[in-house]
């Protein structure tokens, strides 16, 4: 699809209109979005759709009050009806707000900032990616056991144009790429799913078809088809406390739910009660609270090449940064903008405001929030262990709205005996409180087993955004988990 | 608001022009002006409008799906041609099912002008209200206020032209006192009909106790479980088993168990998008009529919803259920209510002797094992201890994991008056339910700091 001319013009415009409208502050968005989606399910192609999306969204601060409007339609009529409701948003909001809403500090600059891609994925002939699709797709068929095969592969182009009355004036692309497979299979009563390379569409990364490529569908789908067969026979892990080693796909969503969303410094201040809670690392517990052992950074880091959360300059204007969230285990640092760091006294904004599209105002989001590596490889973190099990791929999530009591549940496991990695396991849950769990962090796996993923669905806010953040790690042992049969 | 003549007119001309064995169009332009707020402060406002058409073109019998988010001609077209060379590189695909044909419908029925003229003043002057009200009883509120309309519809190359415009008005208000909270939401097609007063004074009632959250012991608890829990839980009810989709699939617990008693004699499920009392849209998004089914008749595993694609391979007529052509989840049902009973929640709680009173649930998730329905989720605000058909003590988050067949096996008694529970940030969905008496409701964890 030949995209919609970019609104650069109307929205640098605007910004000079805004200069002159008596706010304090202004920013404009101008953004244009194309997403490409292939589905093949049991050897046919299911569904492919091209969407495209372009827009202006308009913030302004006013006095103690933001106010936003988006619109679509950039007629100079639409485009100045939009910032005046963005500024009479702002006024009746000045009604009930009494304090001023400082920010911290940015140098506005002009920049432009690109995503590595080698190869553009909207170049590439459809019927390339069909065929691929396709062939990994028959290669998951064949038993009557299974009862649905799919292929899927995503791809998206994200151009930007940030400006404020800073004199900020900031334009990027972001090039993003993703496939997988996911099987069902059906014996009886006994339902079981395996996914590959990760599950919830976790294989994406900014990058161009190169990284498909990578990812060898074809290669993978045979295990795929393998796993998801013994997992119809396999038993159920035993209940009780024992050790875990997670695999880098499912410290990733250990990472996703029980830190990088009570670092949320909006989340922590009390500003997402009303929809996914609030955080039990509330600003008095920053520098002094152990949120892990020794052995667990964790850090926000929004400049690693190919991390879905990766990126220039954030939706302020900010730099892409390296954040230190947990620091030898001690809880030292969240995720804010730039309002939330000036309200902590924080020399400046972690850089992490982020918006879905032009039609919402940016929210504090995670970036790559990543578990740095430790040194020991998957045998030596299995050497001491008597009994336990090796979890890997998501299935099911869920955790309060403090973020403490989580539980999840992977697609398979496999029991670990005397050091060694045995037989499979169906269902294994495995649920926990989240500084004691990281507490009993006894090994992190080494650079090489180091895997950046991603989770394209993270949804936050009212109207709900669902954002693309990474996470990247390698394989954890965990100590006196509880762990149970889904069943 | 673009209106009906202009917006089917629009995709009447696209369907008309487009030289293709078939064409659907599905047109949602929507607006929303949303206030959140916490802490004595309104911390964000937003107004918001969007439009997003997609096309779905037929060729040789090869299909291409394009969307795009204007109505501009020259847009449009490159929507339409992006379909078509979706469709010429993609391979044929056998069975295509038939276009919905010769539907036609235009209502406003749902439209109130008095949602929409509300302006961002008297929005903020109701919240000034409301924050009086807390700091009268020395509570603290936080939530949000949303308005907005929305206009659907769809067109195609069968005749179908059908346009349905509603307004929508919601609002969540979480209170907190001491170390304690309470919620409450509400939402209406009228904004003079959504009481914010009388959702304050719910959030408030779970809030306002002097008497410290206590920690219970884990294990099985009769539970009275307020609407908006039993809305949670349905929900996940309709993803994971109520559509075609996983039936085919198997992971539906309705896979070859039609007819079979899977719950309780006292529950009846079903989807509904006709129904006033829900907030109704009544055609699909591929211009099918929205049908009324029982998906859980008295007990008995009794129906699933179908699209057309779905609904030929099942050989069974859509039952109005198809979602977007962008979308690859299958036929959802996205009203989905149960039937009322006889009862009163404070019926309920005379009649419990030692239970737990639920207003909702938190992150729940239905994905732990479908074909038992088994989820896992937990208490938030406002979760109270009954004894002695007396609510008492408020009592910390719990975590349940539990087969909701197993659960909904042992049904003490359903309430007679039913909440129409919905995002009013969000486009679709709404849940009529009422509250629901279960004899047992397995805890498995409880938060701890």
């Amino acid at each position: 699809m030949a995209n919609r001319s970019f609104p650069r013009d109307v929205a640098l415009q605007l910004i000079r209109d805004l200069k002159h409208r008596n706010v304090d502050y202004a920013d404009v968005r101008a953004e244009h979005l194309l997403h490409e989606s292939l589905v093949v399910e049991q050897g046919h192609v299911s569904s492919i759709s091209l969407s495209e999306s372009c827009g202006i969204g308009i913030r302004v601060l006013k006095k103690s009050s933001w106010g936003f409007a988006a619109t679509p339609h950039l007629t100079r009529a639409n485009l100045a009806r939009a910032s005046a409701q963005a500024i009479a948003l702002a006024q009746a909001a000045n009604l009930l707000n009494k304090h001023p809403r400082p920010l911290a500090p940015v140098k506005p600059v002009r920049a432009t900032y690109r995503s590595p891609c080698t190869v553009d994925p909207f170049k590439v002939p459809l019927s390339k990616k069909l065929d691929y699709l396709l062939w990994a797709n028959t290669t998951l068929l064949g038993p009557d056991t299974i009862k649905r095969a799919t292929s899927h592969m995503d791809f998206y182009k994200h151009r930007k144009l940030f400006c404020s009355t800073e004199g900020a004036q900031i334009e990027q692309v972001i090039v993003e790429s993703g496939a997988g497979l996911e099987i069902v299979a059906q014996h009886g009563h006994e339902v079981q799913v395996r996914s590959y390379p990760n599950s919830h569409h976790g294989a994406l990364a900014q990058a161009g078809f190169e990284y498909v490529k990578q990812l060898d569908l074809v290669g993978g789908a045979k295990t795929t088809q393998q796993e998801v067969l013994q997992l119809l026979r396999a038993k159920p892990p035993h209940a009780g406390d024992t050790t875990i080693i997670l695999d880098p796909t499912q410290v990733v969503m250990q990472l996703h739910e029980s830190c990088g969303h009570p670092v949320e410094l909006d989340r922590a201040l009390g500003q997402e009660l009303s929809y996914a809670g609030g955080s039990f690392l509330t600003p008095e517990h920053l520098g002094r609270l152990r949120y892990g052992s020794p052995r667990v950074h964790i850090v926000a880091d929004a400049t690693i090449p190919g991390g879905v959360g990766s990126c220039g300059f954030d939706d302020e204007g900010v730099p892409a940064q390296r954040v230190d969230l947990v620091r030898e285990g001690m809880f030292v640092g969240y995720l804010s903008s730039r309002e939330s760091a000036a309200r902590l006294h924080l020399p400046s904004s972690g850089g992490a405001m982020r918006a879905e599209s032009w039609s919402v105002p940016p929210l504090i989001r995670m970036t790559n929030v990543n578990l740095e590596p430790g040194d020991a490889t998957l045998k030596e973190l299995c050497r001491d262990v008597k009994h336990g099990y090796l979890l890997s791929t998501n299935k099911s999530w869920s955790i309060d709205d403090r973020r403490l009591n989580f539980q999840f549940t992977t697609e398979i496991g496999w029991e670990i005996t005397d050091g060694t990695i045995g037989g499979i396991v169906k269902n294994p849950l495995y649920t926990g409180i989240t500084p004691k769990f990281w507490g009993s962090c006894t090994g992190v796996g080494r650079r090489e087993d180091w895997r950046l993923w991603g989770v394209p669905n993270c949804a936050k806010g009212e109207p709900m955004q669902l954002m693309h953040v990474g996470h990247g790690a390698s394989y954890a042992r965990f100590d006196g988990v509880t762990v149970a049969p889904a069943q | 608001m673009i209106g009906d003549t202009k917006l089917l007119n629009a995709l009447s001309k696209l369907v008309k022009r487009t030289r293709a064995d078939g064409v659907g169009v599905c047109a949602h332009a929507k607006t929303r002006r949303v206030f959140r707020f916490a802490h004595e402060a309104i911390h964000q406002d937003l107004t918001q409008e969007t439009v997003n058409i997609v096309v779905k073109v037929r060729l040789d019998h090869r299909v291409g799906v394009a969307s795009t988010d204007t109505l501009e001609p020259k847009s449009l077209n490159r929507c339409v041609r992006a379909a078509m060379d979706i469709a010429r590189h993609s391979p044929t695909q056998k069975d295509l099912p038939d276009l919905p044909r010769s539907y036609r419908a235009r209502t406003k029925a749902d439209y109130h002008l008095s949602t929409i003229r509300n302006s961002p003043s008297e929005c903020v002057a109701s919240l000034q209200h409301l924050f009086h009200l807390c700091q009268g009883v020395g509570a603290e509120l936080a939530g949000s206020f949303v308005t907005g309309e929305d206009e659907f519809a769809v067109v195609n190359s069968g005749g179908v032209a059908c346009y349905a415009a509603s307004t929508v008005a919601g609002a969540k208000l979480v209170t907190m006192y001491r170390k304690l909270s309470g919620f409450a939401s509400g939402v209406h097609r009228d904004l003079k009909h959504l009481d914010v007063n009388e959702l304050l004074k719910r959030s408030l009632s779970q809030s306002l106790h002097r008497r410290e959250p206590k920690m219970l012991p884990l294990g099985a608890y009769e539970v009275i479980l307020e609407p908006e829990a039993v809305a949670e839980l349905v929900t996940w009810l309709g993803y994971i088993a109520f559509g075609a989709k996983s039936v085919e699939e198997r992971t539906s617990f309705l896979a070859g168990r039609m007819g079979e008693r899977v719950m309780g004699p006292q529950i009846t499920i079903y989807d509904d998008g006709t129904e006033a009392s829900g907030l109704r849209l009544p055609f699909d998004f591929e211009g099918t009529p929205k049908q009324r089914v029982v998906l859980i008749d008295r007990g008995m595993a009794s129906g699933i919803v179908y699209d057309t694609t779905y609904g030929a391979r099942f050989g069974h007529p859509s039952t109005g259920h198809g979602m977007p052509p962008d979308e690859v989840e299958g036929p959802l049902p996205l009203n989905l209510a149960m039937a009322p009973g006889k009862t009163t929640i404070p019926e309920m709680i005379r009649s419990c002797t030692r239970g737990l009173l639920i207003p909702r649930f938190h992150y729940v998730n239905g994905l732990l094992n479908p074909r038992e329905a088994l989820m896992t989720g937990l208490t938030r605000e406002g979760t109270f201890l009954i004894e002695h058909g007396k609510v008492t003590t408020p009592v910390t988050t719990l975590r349940f994991t539990q087969s909701l067949l197993e659960a909904f096996s042992h049904v003490l008694g359903i309430s007679k008056e039913r909440r129409r529970i919905a995002d009013p940030a969000q486009e679709m969905g709404c849940a009529v339910m009422p509250a629901l008496h279960l004899m047992k409701f397995a805890f498995t964890g409880r938060s701890e700091t």
